[in-house]
């Protein structure tokens, strides 16, 4: 293969995309910003010249211009998004794939991501397929009657399946973000709520539509990886948990599989439901045509009813903790590499049988904040950075070991993501444990206070993983 | 000797105007004249008496020869510097010398809010055998003064023209005619509050139906600001007066592409004014005045009085003529009758002696007499300019088309007129009907439905999904955004940057992505990029529901124009259409509604009399099938300056037709999008109760070059931007382009004419 990938990314994504695509013998070229200039994955690709400058400086990862620019300019022939920025963003997709000089978009083609990135196309698509999605409407509405309609059907169904409190949320259909949603408990509140959602609505996005939904409080929030190929192949790497969230709804604690029996005794039969929600995926992706990895974020209700959330069109920050409970030939498969290999129109040479899910996997995500106030972000400098040497674990980061390193204040302070794995759950929340005693991160913000991370939080949460 | 003095100081104000009207004493001998009258003036006392008479004779003789020498070949631009020179009669002279007496309402010279423009209240005398009538009337006009500078040379503020309407109205309270003299050379190009274009446009829409009679007469005509007080039944004009869409220097400037700063050359002028075809025989010939007043040779100046005599009797005749037509067609013969008789009787007497009248004729009219003066108005502008555009007529489409009116006419009374109203009061007495009755028999049968509902309760199904019920607002959104009409536009792989990208940051725009998705708009900013007319046609409207009406009638070259000539046709195969103005019937979200467009492939979007009439041909359509009616403006530069007045001509025509079917009850939108300028906006645009403007286009009266050039001073960058346009309340809201066809159907919804079919 003769190809050559922009990453246009930043940060351990970055570098794990710059291995992957060495792995598969592929040159790459990176970007980055002046923020960035001492991140790890500058510093990497900058040693890695043998005469060919890799690395480029552009204004911001989010600008197109530069970073076409630069494409153009070292005759790269693919970009890959990462996470974030523009993996999401079927506009950049488009335009990478249609301009005059074409480039592969390592991702799906740009009207998967369009269809699957509208939360309500998503629903409405899922719900003629028959695959459950959270009871509400699955288009704007704009009269009151019919909203009162929903809103009382909605109610009824709670309360007869002994909801306690039962309540449901009103939400402008052009927003997002979480902006623009009201929670209703009574039907007597639903017009005042409503006009008032909807004249939001009217204001801040032009257009008056509502939703009404279901509000769920007791679930879990599970993934399922699925892997497709530009050839209709399509196989899914297990399921994983993801119900540890910061308050700004950031993952901080996954684990694969979805569910474990001896973490928590289900009202359900996990397995089955597990099985429901990858065979759910698989149909809507099917259904799409879907040719890249992605993931379908599900919600499980504490009596096991699952409901499809929506679909993230990319590669997830999560995705390695699926892996390394999966087993090709025996070995850990590198996802990234996978999703390079087949963007580029490779087959998948494997079929679903030759997947083999055993044992557990947790990954641990390392920020720098104050977790008892709002996980506010920390920003300063970190002079030690060093973790145990294990073969059960493996980390991330584009913090670099041997030197001091600024957080950049521009960024999210994510540090690191710490893998491990073990035979079951209670050796691979151990080892994680026993990873965490071992990690040493020091650090000093401009007025001399130490640094301050999430790692008591994370030990202290590791307990709470796949329970209710 | 104070006797020859005096000639001698009349001579030397002849050789003056002389010598204005040729710029300089390079004409004839007029140099020769100019050195005489020095040395007889330096030499004053070294002649007799005698001598110094026969030196006087002889340059009035030749002075009276060169003057009747210039008369003979006067050119177009001679006459524009009659009219402009300081010796020329101004309004101040006809107020003196036509009416008895005069009381000027809100000036007293330069203590004004506008010394540009004068209104006074004045009584006429008429004397019929020996008894002598007085009436009122109200006269309006420019003041050009003579030379002073706070005069502006009768160039009328904004303001001065609002006064203008205001003493209009207070005319129509108290039922007296209105006489409007116009001296100017155009409005004063500013858009402050009232706003130059906005202000003419609401003096437009007022004077459409003002219900005394107007009579007006033209001096210098300058395009808009002329039809600020223009608006008549009878129209005169001043044989040595010019009446034109564009001063001739300025449309010299234009076709002559002048560089900023400077002046066209001299042989430019000259032609653009004989193209314009301003003189007043051109104008009579053309259909836009009715009669003109003879002036003396070389046109009239501040101290002739015999022609203000005239002029006094040409104003009544003109007033009794408008008064009688509306009583009937037969006093109106017989007045002729008598008039003529006395013309025949007076013949062999001296000029000024046929301009008394002998009948007394009431200037006040009654109500069906109202109602008659204003149906005849309208009927006079509907008519006029309908030679100057082209159209495929024989005498059996005429009657074919006119036929098709009549049975349509008779279908629309019939369905909106006569049943929607009967249905109308079925429909409400229903609805109190059962209004009382459900009440009634909720009461009654509460006890029992409750009951019921206990029993039977309803099995709710398992988790709730509603499928998409395809709603109508539904589909019409996802309408909106299958876009398969893509601009040509994007078809380039390139960045654009925007202009505000400094101020806001935006970054470089992909262009497919631009004129593709974001419709023309910077997401960041929410800058407007222009776009085609086309992308409108195909995006604004629900698909296929558009049908073109009158493609037919096409722009014409009514003056030869030799621009035109040149350039109409390659514009018509270009854009493969026949004018600037395309007319059709479509529906948005479905409602549906007349459209009128201009735009700007097609010369810019200017409107000539194919515009013209095919903007009343809609506004007549839309009348007649109780349709709303949309005026989209892609683009306008104005009133297309090679048609000359049978251009300017469209302001009133237009404003005539667009207030009689507002008055019929219709709803009038006006939207503006990129440029638009001038006449139209000040006129049949800018009447419109509800004028939007699409965000970053712009909308004034001129150009900045036109006000740098009258005003003296540089206006900044955005000063005709939409968001000021609705600053200053000439425009009632700004319209982002993506949100078009919602806030249209909006609009639609909301602010629907009494008399159209969806309300």
């Amino acid at each position: 293969m003769k190809d050559r990938v922009l990453i246009a990314n930043r940060g351990e994504i970055a570098i794990r995309i710059m291995r992957a695509c060495k792995e598969l013998g592929l040159d790459y070229v990176i970007v980055y910003t002046d923020a960035d200039q001492d991140s790890q994955h500058v510093h990497l690709a900058m040693e890695d010249q043998d005469g060919r400058k890799r690395a480029w400086r552009v204004a911001s990862y989010t600008d197109p211009n530069d970073i076409l620019a630069v494409a153009d300019h070292t005759g790269c022939t693919a970009i890959h998004p990462g996470y974030g920025f523009f993996s999401e963003d079927y506009r950049f997709a488009r335009r990478v794939t249609i301009r005059d000089r074409p480039l592969t978009f390592i991702g799906p083609n740009w009207e998967v991501i369009k269809s699957l990135g509208d939360k309500i196309n998503t629903k409405r698509v899922a719900n003629r397929l028959g695959i459950p999605t959270i009871p509400g409407t699955d288009g704007p509405i704009y009269n009151e009657m019919e909203a009162e309609e929903v809103a009382t059907q909605l109610l009824d169904n709670q309360q007869q399946q002994k909801i306690k409190n039962p309540s449901i949320l009103v939400k402008a259909a052009a927003g997002g973000g979480g902006m623009g949603i009201e929670e209703v408990f009574r039907i007597e509140q639903l017009r005042r709520v409503y006009r008032q959602v909807q004249n939001y609505a009217k204001r801040q996005f032009g257009d008056g539509g509502v939703l009404i939904e279901q509000c769920l409080r007791d679930y879990n929030h599970l993934e399922v990886q699925l892997v497709c190929s530009r050839h209709g192949e399509r196989l899914h790497f297990g399921t994983r948990n993801c119900t540890i969230q910061s308050t700004g709804r950031q993952k901080r604690l996954e684990a694969a599989p979805g569910f474990d029996v001896s973490c928590f005794t289900y009202d359900f039969d996990a397995p089955k439901v597990l099985r429901q929600i990858v065979d759910y995926s698989l149909k809507l992706a099917d259904h799409v045509n879907y040719d890249n990895v992605g993931t379908w974020e599900w919600i499980v209700a504490r009596n096991g009813t699952p409901y499809l959330l929506e679909v993230n069109t990319r590669i997830q920050v999560e995705n390695d903790v699926s892996a390394r409970i999966s087993y090709l030939h025996n070995k850990q498969p590198n996802l990234l590499r996978e999703q390079i290999r087949l963007a580029l129109g490779d087959t998948m040479g494997y079929d679903q049988k030759s997947i083999d899910f055993r044992g557990s996997s947790i990954e641990l995500r390392l920020v720098a904040e104050d977790t008892n106030r709002g996980f506010a972000p920390w920003i300063g400098t970190i002079s030690q950075f060093s973790f145990p040497q294990e073969d059960w674990a493996a980390v991330y980061t584009h913090v670099p070991f041997d030197r001091a390193y600024t957080i950049p204040s521009e960024y999210d302070p994510n540090l690191a993501l710490v893998l491990v794995w073990g035979d079951d759950m209670t050796m691979a929340k151990n080892r994680a444990r026993q990873f965490l005693d071992g990690t040493v991160i020091e650090g000093h913000n401009n007025h001399g206070e130490a640094i301050m991370t999430n790692i008591p939080y994370l030990r202290g949460n590791l307990e709470r993983l796949l329970t209710f | 000797m104070e006797h020859t003095r005096k000639r001698l100081a009349k001579c030397e104000e002849g050789i003056t105007y002389l010598c204005q009207i040729k710029e300089g004493s390079d004409w004839g001998n007029l140099s020769g004249l100019t050195s005489k009258l020095e040395g007889l003036k330096n030499s004053f006392y070294d002649y007799s008496e005698e001598q110094f008479s026969d030196e006087v004779s002889q340059l009035e003789e030749s002075l009276t020869f060169l003057t009747e020498r210039c008369q003979e070949d006067i050119s177009p631009m001679d006459r524009v510097r009659i009219v402009r020179s300081p010796l020329r009669f101004s309004l101040k002279d006809i107020l003196e010398n036509v009416y008895e007496d005069y009381t000027e309402l809100g000036g007293e010279g330069e203590a004004n809010i506008d010394p540009a423009m004068v209104v006074a209240k004045a009584n006429i005398l008429r004397r019929v055998k020996n008894r002598v009538f007085t009436q009122q009337v109200m006269v309006i006009g420019h003041e050009k003064g003579h030379g002073e500078e706070y005069r502006n040379g009768g160039s009328s503020k904004p303001w001065g023209n609002e006064k203008a309407l205001r003493f209009m109205q207070v005319a129509e309270t108290e039922g007296i005619p209105i006489h409007c003299y116009i001296f100017t050379p155009g409005a004063f190009p500013v858009e402050e509050y009232p706003g130059a274009a906005q202000q003419i446009a609401r003096n437009l829409y007022a004077m459409a139906k003002l219900r005394v009679p107007i009579v007006s007469i033209i001096s210098e005509g300058g395009s808009g600001g002329a039809e600020a007080i223009g608006l008549s039944d009878l129209r005169l004009m001043f044989s040595h007066g010019y009446y034109s869409v564009i001063s001739p220097e300025g449309a010299a400037a234009i076709e002559g592409r002048v560089k900023d700063g400077l002046k066209a050359p001299k042989e430019l002028v000259e032609q653009c004014a004989e193209h314009l075809k301003i003189t007043a025989e051109d104008n009579l010939e053309l259909g836009t005045i009715d009669r003109i007043v003879e002036e003396p040779p070389l046109g009239a100046k501040h101290d002739d009085f015999a022609f203000f005599k005239k002029l006094r009797y040409e104003m009544m005749r003109a007033t009794d003529e408008v008064v009688l037509r509306t009583k009937s067609l037969r006093a109106f013969r017989a007045y002729e009758l008598k008039l003529k008789k006395s013309d025949d009787d007076d013949s062999t007497m001296e000029v000024d002696a046929d301009t008394t009248i002998h009948i007394d004729i009431n200037w006040e009219l009654n109500a069906d007499e109202r109602k008659r003066l204003i149906a005849l108005r309208a009927k006079k502008y509907r008519e006029m300019a309908s030679k100057a555009y082209c159209s495929e007529t024989n005498r059996f489409n005429d009657f074919w088309n006119s036929a098709c009116t009549k049975t349509a006419k008779v279908y629309y009374t019939i369905t909106y007129d006569i049943l929607k109203r009967q249905q109308k009061q079925v429909e409400k007495v229903i609805k109190e009907v059962s209004g009382e009755g459900s009440s009634f028999l909720k009461r009654l049968t509460a006890p029992f439905s409750a009951a019921y509902d206990f029993v039977v309760h309803k099995p709710a199904g398992r988790g709730i999904v509603r499928q998409s019920s395809p709603s109508p607002r539904q589909e019409a959104l996802a309408l909106e955004f299958g876009d398969t009409y893509t601009s040509p536009l994007a078809n380039e792989d390139r960045t654009i940057t925007c202009p505000n990208s400094l101020k806001s940051g935006c970054k470089d725009l992909w262009i497919p992505d631009l004129y593709g998705e974001f419709c023309g708009v910077c997401e960041n900013c929410g800058h407007h990029f222009p776009l085609e007319y086309k992308w409108y046609l195909n995006n604004l409207f629900d698909r296929d529901s558009i049908q073109e009406f009158n493609k037919k009638i096409g722009a014409g070259n009514p003056l030869n124009h030799p621009i035109l000539r040149k350039k109409l046709q390659p514009v018509k195969n270009e854009t493969k259409r026949e004018s600037a103005n395309i007319t059709f019937q479509a529906k948005v979200m479905d409602v549906d509604l007349i459209v009128t467009m201009l735009y700007s492939d097609f010369r810019n979007g200017t409107v000539g009399a194919a515009e013209g009439e095919k903007f009343v041909r809609a506004c007549e359509l839309a009348k007649l099938q109780r349709k709303p009616l949309l005026a989209y403006v892609h683009t306008t530069g104005g009133i297309r300056i090679q048609e000359g007045t049978m251009g300017v001509i469209q302001m009133p025509k237009c404003t005539v037709a667009v207030r009689d079917y507002v008055d019929a009850g219709g709803l009038y939108i006006v939207v503006y999008d990129n440029n638009s300028y001038a006449g139209p906006v000040a006129s049949f645009l800018g009447c419109s109760f509800y004028q939007f403007a699409i965000r970053s286009s712009r909308i004034g009266f001129a150009g900045h070059r036109v006000i740098r050039d009258t005003t003296g001073q540089d206006i900044p960058p955005d000063y005709h931007s939409a968001r000021n346009a609705l600053k200053r309340g000439h425009i009632h809201g700004i319209w982002d382009r993506r949100d078009f066809r919602r806030n249209l159907h909006q609009a639609l919804m909301t602010m629907g004419g009494r008399n159209l079919y969806y309300r």
